[in-house]
């Protein structure tokens, strides 16, 4: 039911793809037992995959059902046996495809322009994509969840989009950052997400607090957003 | 027992008394009708009455459920159609119908429904290409697709032209033939007089009569032919409040008038 969101794509599909562009080759030497793969683009591809699932999870998905509260629609299910949950779950499938989209596209344009090996560990990377993408939605609910107006969405979802993504290592490695920074951004989705997406696609150990985060901020805003849900 | 109930409810916003002590009671079978001029407090009534809102104070039963407490329960049997409610822009006619009939356990087939509400061509038609008269047979459908017992339906027919309101006037009593109790909105005094077995005439969020067509027409008329449109405004009483808009933009105009004609061709303004 909300679909054809042409407008809304530009972002969660463009970004990426031009950051992964502009900073995908350079001169880094190889990642060690994979054949040929740049550190940089080891580095990056992770970087915009938790960027395309962000963008989608924590900006366009509370947009949306803010618009959907605020032109009534939400207010006109309220009077149906429909459950907060379902629509939250319809939204979430919705964000599903259009973050798979996304991926798809880095994901080939890595292996078209540059040098892209196959990930080491593609259980591993299966477990760290399925744990970001549910926890960036579950912020992103949470974010609807308690906006009253569309502009209030966008504003609180950008907001944390760039806070997640600042302590979390999309502006520059995390390493630039001051210590207790860092270290707090390394268990936020953001971090949690490049990290361990970076290492199952390299063949480094997950780290498994970090999945934890994950699974944590994943149970927490979900249940906290299903709570705090408002038709109008 | 009565399918709604409604004792003394009262709720205000802040300085607005929007229902002020309502009592009605609503008979299975029933067309109920809820007239009144904007701002008189209907659909504030009926939004209690589906649970969208809380009253300050009083009760409210629909098939003995409390609509706050037992909402869950009651939204299975209750069809509404909202005053203030949208469908999203891009979704087509059929997806919408399908859609809330998997809301319900039991409900009509939404291909049928379509059919019957004549949009069996407007299927694949998007929400914002439909025409005001295909958008409100289409909420309808949405209304009726869980199968409801009662249906709450505020300004049906606001926006429609008289060929699209006389539709939806067949349309409504079919649905009431089919045994469902309807508690219809409406500040049209025609539709409220063709449709309704009693009508409750809303004024200030007050009941200011509450009878059967017929019977509002007699009270304030006598027997001889006078129209419901008549006996309403007597019940409803005259716009008294404020100077009136001519006064308010006439004052401005001349204002302007008096300003204008310090130049020559001041004969324009007069
Ligand atoms: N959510 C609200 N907040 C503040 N005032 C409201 C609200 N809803 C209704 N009112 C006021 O309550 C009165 C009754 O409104 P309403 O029930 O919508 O009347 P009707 O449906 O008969 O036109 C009006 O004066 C209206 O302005
Ligand atoms: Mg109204």
């Amino acid at each position: 039911m909300v679909r054809r969101d042409t407008a809304g794509l530009v972002i969660p599909l463009g970004l990426p793809l031009l950051l992964l562009v502009m900073n995908g080759s350079g001169d880094s030497p190889p990642v060690p037992g994979l054949d040929g793969m740049s550190q940089q683009l080891a580095y990056v591809l992770p970087m915009v995959i938790v960027l395309t699932i962000a963008t989608v999870g924590v900006i366009n998905m509370p947009s949306f059902l803010a618009t959907y509260r605020r032109y009534k629609i939400l207010r006109r299910l309220a009077v149906t046996p429909a459950r907060p949950s379902m629509v939250l779950v319809a939204q979430a499938v919705v964000g599903l495809a259009q973050a798979f989209a996304g991926i798809v596209l880095v994901v080939v344009a890595a292996a078209v322009l540059f040098g892209l090996s196959a990930p080491a560990d593609p259980l591993g990377l299966v477990v760290a994509l399925a744990l970001t993408t549910t926890a960036m939605f579950a912020l992103g609910m949470l974010v609807a969840a308690v906006s009253p107006t569309p502009n209030a969405a966008l504003a609180i979802g950008l907001v944390s989009f760039f806070v997640l993504m600042a302590l979390g290592g999309g502006f520059g490695p995390r390493g630039n950052l001051p210590d207790g920074v860092a270290a707090v951004g390394a268990y936020l989705p953001f971090g949690a997400g490049l990290d361990t997406l970076m290492a199952a696609w390299t063949g480094g150990p997950l780290d498994v607090v970090q999945l934890g985060a994950l699974a944590g901020v994943t149970v927490v805003a979900a249940a906290v957003s299903a709570r705090l849900f408002r038709w109008e | 027992m009565a399918v709604i109930e409604v004792r003394d409810i009262h709720k205000r916003y802040g300085d607005t008394v929007a229902v002020d002590g309502v009592c009605f009671d609503v008979e299975a079978g029933e067309i109920f009708g809820v007239l009144g001029r904007n701002g008189a407090g209907k659909t504030t009534t009926v939004e209690i009455i589906e649970g969208l809102r809380t009253p300050d104070s009083g009760l409210v039963r629909v098939l003995g459920l409390d609509p706050v407490r037992d909402h869950r329960a009651l939204r299975t049997v209750l069809g509404v159609q909202l005053q203030e409610g949208a469908l999203p822009d891009k979704a087509t006619a059929g997806e919408m119908v399908r859609l809330y009939r998997s809301f319900y356990a039991d409900g009509a087939d939404p291909d049928r429904l379509l059919g019957e509400l004549g949009l069996d061509d407007k299927r694949d038609t998007f929400v914002d290409e439909l025409s005001g008269g295909q958008l409100q047979r289409l909420s309808i459908a949405l209304a009726l697709v869980g199968k409801p017992r009662v249906a709450v339906l505020d300004e049906l027919t606001s926006g429609l032209d008289p060929r699209a309101c006389r539709d939806t006037w067949e349309l409504i009593e079919q649905v009431r033939a089919a045994g469902v109790t309807i508690l219809l909105v409406t500040h049209f005094m025609d539709e409220a007089q063709r449709l309704c077995d009693r009508i409750a005439v809303f004024d200030r969020g007050r009941i200011a009569a509450l009878d059967t067509p017929d019977g509002l027409v007699a009270r304030t008329h006598g027997r001889g032919g006078a129209s419901l449109d008549e006996a309403f405004l007597a019940m409803t009483g005259a716009d008294d409040e404020g100077d009136g808009l001519d006064d308010v933009l006439g004052g401005a105009g001349l204002d302007e008038a008096d300003r204008a004609r310090g130049d020559a061709d001041g004969q324009v303004w007069s």
